[in-house]
């Protein structure tokens, strides 16, 4: 067995049989660390911290406070009713992002996709004539016509090594081929390249060199000089007025200092326009995900955006399925999932069903009925021109059908067969998105609708157009299977990798008499025991997302970039929106526990600390307030250990492993110079304060960094 | 129970040549005595986007070809012959020498039998090796690798099988421990340098002093490579003289294969991806966006092949696509999702200098579903034959189940 199993598929498989031992080892100083049954359910702060780290993207310095003095069971209900938060500082934040807010249609107006553009170009559509929005058109439609003059110009044969071949980080901004064909249909090619991160202008992440990599020209600095002598309103009319070769060459060559001096009065709009001159989908992209992290990050609403997280991931949807994708996602998210992630799962199931953003992902939208008008007409039509090479339509499509009940509903193990998935497909069919190359939303097209009644799993659905699919999803979303199988992936989400089946059935049988209210169900597991026991207490390894805000979170951190959050997760192999399959993420610890991973999560939790990710600033230095609690003074006589305890209580309130932190003093005290010494014996005190400052930051990174921190 | 090399690592050279800078000549020397080098290494290249098989081998004889394919095809005097059938498209000229000597074997109409034209179902289905099967959550290559393990109880490297790139591919998933490295000069805790930065070792410390035992053991793992890589500094190998790779993605992850090749860390299978093949628009003929993308991807492979030397005789390289494109080409200069596609095999165990498969034909009735290229090799057939001369492996039914692998379907590659 040693040999067939990697030594950690191996450690992972034993301590899924007896779980126990990493959460005893892992709560030193409470009364849960003198017994290890099964039966026994966590205590005091132990309780509030487990309840934090599994309804939360975690705790923040002060909330275990603050659930104290609240009471437990009163902060979960309020979770529960985010409408009752206060949410003016995250909304605050959240304004800096004004397109998140625009409809599909709105925000493809203001932010143009490259196949609305193409459409431009082939004169089907106008552009808008006012100065700005004309620009960013414009601007955006020559980079296009670049790309394409510059890949049919290029010579393979002169030379024994390519000339720069198209390098995967402007792919990655337009969808790896920059040409594809963007058509009235949602029959769209899908993109492939794998990063869905714009990467241009990105920060380095860490282990690569310390800052962002140097502009390759210097900066125009008379014209930065000239430029920010402008009010905000003629900057931006002068920048709109450049030509595009002029405008990419300034902006690209500003270092960050020098960007941030060009925009540094700029009202949001107006920073976002400038970032619409340099590409208009790359702003769409990078304000989604920056919305999405500024979420996790800072709302009191943190059930609310941990079952966001959740739904999407189930209903999951990929960025890059086509071009129109990141627009859709926008309304998919914020007017799909989030308003419904607390509600009824039939009200989510039929918004998901409904949306373009599924209906494009899982080719729904091209879906035809075999025997219905439109195909009769094709069928005629090519009979009739049977030279025409124009594609013809593609009939039926089991995608969407067969992940709704695989994916969204059933469950693999749900009972339903092929034939049942056909018939599914078939009731399906005329669900599709109307034009959405401009953004349209959901429509209805009865000449794509397969006629007759069909049957699923022994239930009949006579044929009334849209209705009948609105039966299925009611059918569907009521099911026994279902009900099992959606409370089974919520409790390996909050509860263990394996959790027990008397959870899950309590939540089903919930699920079953509230029509399916997903409220209801995680109060029902908030209220069970066996989510309190202290077998599942940091029995929960946390996925990249969780660990990334996590850590975030803990350091309280000011996050005025998104990017190196954002970079860290693709880099961990989590890019938000970045899951190409309809499976979404897993939730399970032995997806995620790997080599290169761990280098990464260490190397990320010592960049944060150490101030290295550019635009997130942490600061370590003792606040008044902050006093350490009389245990850990009571351990903590050597400054360095007192300095540890005090990091540790802010990062950590659940507190380090007596192993773990024993090596990490010990090592510490080993590697790095006395702190004593420096302060007794260094004349210059401002240099023994970065010295200090520094040894926090150190200490910070290890205690984010810690094998105990990798835990929830 | 012997002494493993985990064991030796920690205890031996390693754990001093992590603190001490050692030779390199003898870590590898040291290393050569214990761990188990193996014979054989297998490169996998992932063709992402759907490659136009029929304008990378070009059946220049096909009438057809040329008449459904107006404004993209490969001109009969433009076309590198290959056997008076075939020929390479202009930009792989890299490979005509590999494959005038015997290296470089081409398989036409092949692919997976699945008629899904979804890019990430295709991508699933192959790098699964379950082609029909949505829930397979393991490569082919590791179960490759378990099945060598089942047969020989050895001990491995931690970087047996290695992926370029930000995440392990679901080729390379499953029970067998893969590593992804985005970069070999990344590889490492905190700051880089001939020995680990204090903040390595007190993690190193913490994670080995740690009770939780998934984590102690992912640690232990984890400084095991990263020390490993330190040790043996891939990046010390610079390419052979006049092998000059391109600078490309593509490019430099063929160079860092080589590094890690030559480093000996016990490299048994690499994996990388190549993007961009998706061309349903202006894809191009002689020149374009296709000749761009495969003039990258042959340079890089043959600088590769190039550079390892010697060494090439114990290697296998094999590329391949999710499904290939339509015959026709579309109404914009580009073609769209198709079904069978090429594949090529180097190696210095394959029989090259020849087109294997069988040749549906292109006429108009021999196309599947009257648009694409008929398939004649499922893509398993070619894989298991490499993989059961390539690690000797004999349980191909684990690697692809369901697929009737066997050796007497092989094409006889080797």
């Amino acid at each position: 067995m040693n040999c067939l199993l990697g030594p950690v598929a191996a450690l992972l498989s034993l301590s899924l049989l007896c779980p126990a031992t990493p959460a005893a080892a892992a709560t030193p100083g409470t009364e849960t660390s003198r017994s290890t049954f099964q039966s026994t359910q966590l205590q005091g702060d132990t309780r509030i911290l487990h309840a934090l780290n599994r309804f939360t993207f975690g705790p923040r310095p002060g909330d275990l406070e603050a659930v104290r003095s609240m009471g437990l069971d009163a902060w979960f209900e309020s979770q529960l009713h985010p409408a009752s938060l206060d949410l003016s500082d995250l909304n605050a934040r959240l304004a800096q992002f004004p397109a998140m807010q625009l409809s599909t249609e709105d925000l493809l107006y203001r932010l143009p996709s490259n196949a609305l553009l193409r459409q431009m170009t082939n004169r089907k559509l106008d552009a808008p004539q006012a100065d700005l929005p004309y620009a960013i058109y414009t601007n955006q439609m020559e980079r296009l016509q670049a790309r394409r003059e510059q890949q049919q110009q290029q010579n393979p044969s002169s030379a024994s090594a390519p000339q720069e071949p198209v390098p995967p980080t402007t792919s990655a901004g337009s969808n790896g081929m920059g040409v594809d064909t963007a058509t009235e249909q949602a029959e769209n090619p899908t993109p492939m390249a794998k990063e869905p991160v714009p990467a241009s202008g990105q920060d380095q992440m860490p282990g690569a060199s310390p800052r962002g990599a140097p502009a390759p020209l210097p900066a125009d600095a008379s014209l930065l000089q000239s430029l920010v002598a402008l009010s905000p309103q003629q900057r931006i009319a002068k920048l709109a007025n450049m030509t595009q070769p002029d405008f990419d060459r300034f902006i690209q060559a500003l270092r960050p200092q020098q960007r941030k001096a060009l925009v540094a009065d700029f009202t949001p709009e107006q920073k976002e326009s400038v970032a619409a001159l340099e590409g208009p989908e790359r702003t769409v992209v990078e304000e989604l995900i920056a919305q999405r992290l500024t979420r996790d990050i800072y709302s009191t609403a943190q059930l609310q955006e941990v079952m966001t997280d959740f739904w999407f991931n189930h209903f999951n949807v990929y960025l890059r399925k086509n071009e129109q994708m990141p627009y859709y996602l926008v309304s998919y998210e914020r007017d799909t999932i989030r308003p419904l992630a607390m509600g009824k799962f039939e009200d989510l199931l039929e918004a998901t069903a409904h949306s373009p953003a599924m209906l494009i992902y899982l080719d729904n939208a091209t879906s035809i009925g075999p025997d219905s008008l439109a195909a009769q007409r094709a069928e005629r039509a090519a009979w009739r021109n049977p030279g025409n090479q124009r594609k013809a339509p593609e009939g039926l499509n089991e995608n969407y059908a067969r992940e709704l009940m695989e994916l969204h509903t059933l469950g693999v193990n749900g009972g339903y067969t092929q034939a049942d998935v056909t018939q599914v497909a078939r009731i399906l069919t005329g669900w599709t998105v109307d034009r959405p190359v401009r953004g349209g939303g959901f429509q209805f097209n009865p000449n794509r609708h397969e006629p007759g009644t069909k049957k699923v799993m022994g239930q009949k659905f006579k044929d009334h157009g849209e209705l009948e699919g609105r039966e299925l999803l009611h059918f569907l979303a009521t099911r026994p299977a279902t009900a099992q199988f959606l409370c089974h992936e919520m409790a390996v989400r909050f509860v263990a990798d394996d959790p027990p089946q008397s959870l899950v059935d309590r939540m089903a049988k919930a699920y079953m008499a509230s029509d399916g209210d997903i409220a209801q169900v995680l109060r029902t597991l908030f209220h069970s025991p066996e989510f309190w026991s202290t077998s599942v207490y940091r029995a929960k390894v946390k996925t990249p997302i969780e660990y990334v805000v996590s850590t975030v979170r803990a350091s309280d951190a000011g996050v005025d970039n998104l990017r190196p959050v954002a970079n860290a997760l693709r880099q961990m192999g989590m890019p938000l929106y970045g899951c190409i399959p309809p499976t979404g993420y897993s939730w399970k610890s032995s997806d995620w526990v790997s080599t290169g991973s761990l280098v990464d999560r260490m190397n990320f939790a010592l960049a944060l600390a150490a101030n290295r990710l550019p635009g997130i600033y942490a600061d370590w230095a003792p606040q008044p307030q902050d006093e350490a609690p009389p245990s850990v003074r009571a351990r903590s006589n050597e400054p360095i250990a007192r300095e540890e305890a005090r990091l540790e209580s802010m990062l950590m309130p659940g507190g380090l492993s007596v192993s773990t932190r024993a090596a990490l003093l010990q090592k510490f005290q080993q590697e790095t110079a006395s702190p004593q010494a420096i302060s007794a014996t260094s004349a210059d005190n401002a240099r023994a304060a970065n010295a200090i400052e520094r040894q926090d930051q150190l200490l910070a990174g290890l205690l984010l960094g810690s094998p105990d921190f990798q835990r929830r | 129970m012997p002494t493993s090399r985990r064991f030796f690592l920690r205890n031996g050279a390693l754990a001093l040549a992590g603190t001490t800078a050692i030779p390199s000549f003898l870590v590898r020397s040291v290393l050569g005595q214990t761990a188990v080098t193996p014979k054989r290494r297998l490169i996998v290249i992932f063709q992402r986007g759907a490659a136009d098989g029929l304008n990378i081998v070009v059946p220049w004889r096909e009438k057809n070809y040329y008449s459904m394919r107006p404004s993209i095809a490969i001109p009969q005097n433009q076309v590198l012959n290959l056997d008076g059938f075939f020929g390479l498209h202009p930009s792989l000229a890299a490979f005509k020498p590999l494959y005038d000597q015997g290296h470089l074997a081409v398989v036409h109409a092949v692919g997976s039998p699945d008629m899904t034209r979804s890019h990430f179902d295709a991508q699933d289905y192959m790098e699964s090796g379950t082609p029909g099967v949505k829930s397979t959550r393991d490569g082919w290559l590791n179960r490759a690798l378990q099945a060598e393990d089942l047969r020989c109880h050895c001990d491995h490297s931690q970087f047996r099988a290695v992926a370029l790139g930000a995440d392990v591919p679901l080729t390379l998933a499953g029970k067998v421990p893969a590593i992804a490295l985005n970069n070999i000069n990344n590889f490492t805790v905190g700051a880089r340098g001939p020995a680990p930065s204090p903040a390595a070792s007190a993690f190193e410390a913490m994670y080995a002093g740690s009770g939780d035992r998934i984590f102690h053991a992912a640690g232990e793992e984890t400084f095991d490579a990263v020390q490993m890589l330190r040790a043996a500094n891939p990046a010390q190998y610079a390419p052979a003289p006049g092998v000059e790779y391109p600078k490309s993605e593509f490019g430099n992850n063929m160079r860092q294969i080589a590094q890690l090749l030559k480093a000996d860390l016990g490299v048994e299978a690499a994996f990388t991806d190549v993007a961009g093949w998706d061309t349903h628009q202006n894809q191009g003929g002689v020149n374009g966006q296709l000749a761009n993308r495969l003039l990258d991807f042959s340079v890089s492979i043959a600088a590769f092949w190039r550079d390892m030397g010697d060494d090439a005789e114990n290697i296998t390289l094999v590329t391949m696509s999710e499904f290939g494109r339509t015959a026709h080409e579309n109404g914009t200069g580009g073609t769209d999702h198709g079904h069978a596609n090429v594949m090529f095999v180097l190696g210095g165990q394959i029989k090259g200098g020849k087109i294997y498969g069988r040749w549906p034909g292109l006429e108009n009735h021999q196309l599947n579903q009257g648009r694409d290229l008929a398939l004649t090799t499922d893509y398993r057939q070619v894989l298991g034959e490499i993989l059961s001369n390539n690690l000797g492996a004999t349980n191909l039914g684990l690697v692809f189940p369901g697929a009737e692998v066997t050796p007497n379907r092989f094409l006889r590659l080797t």
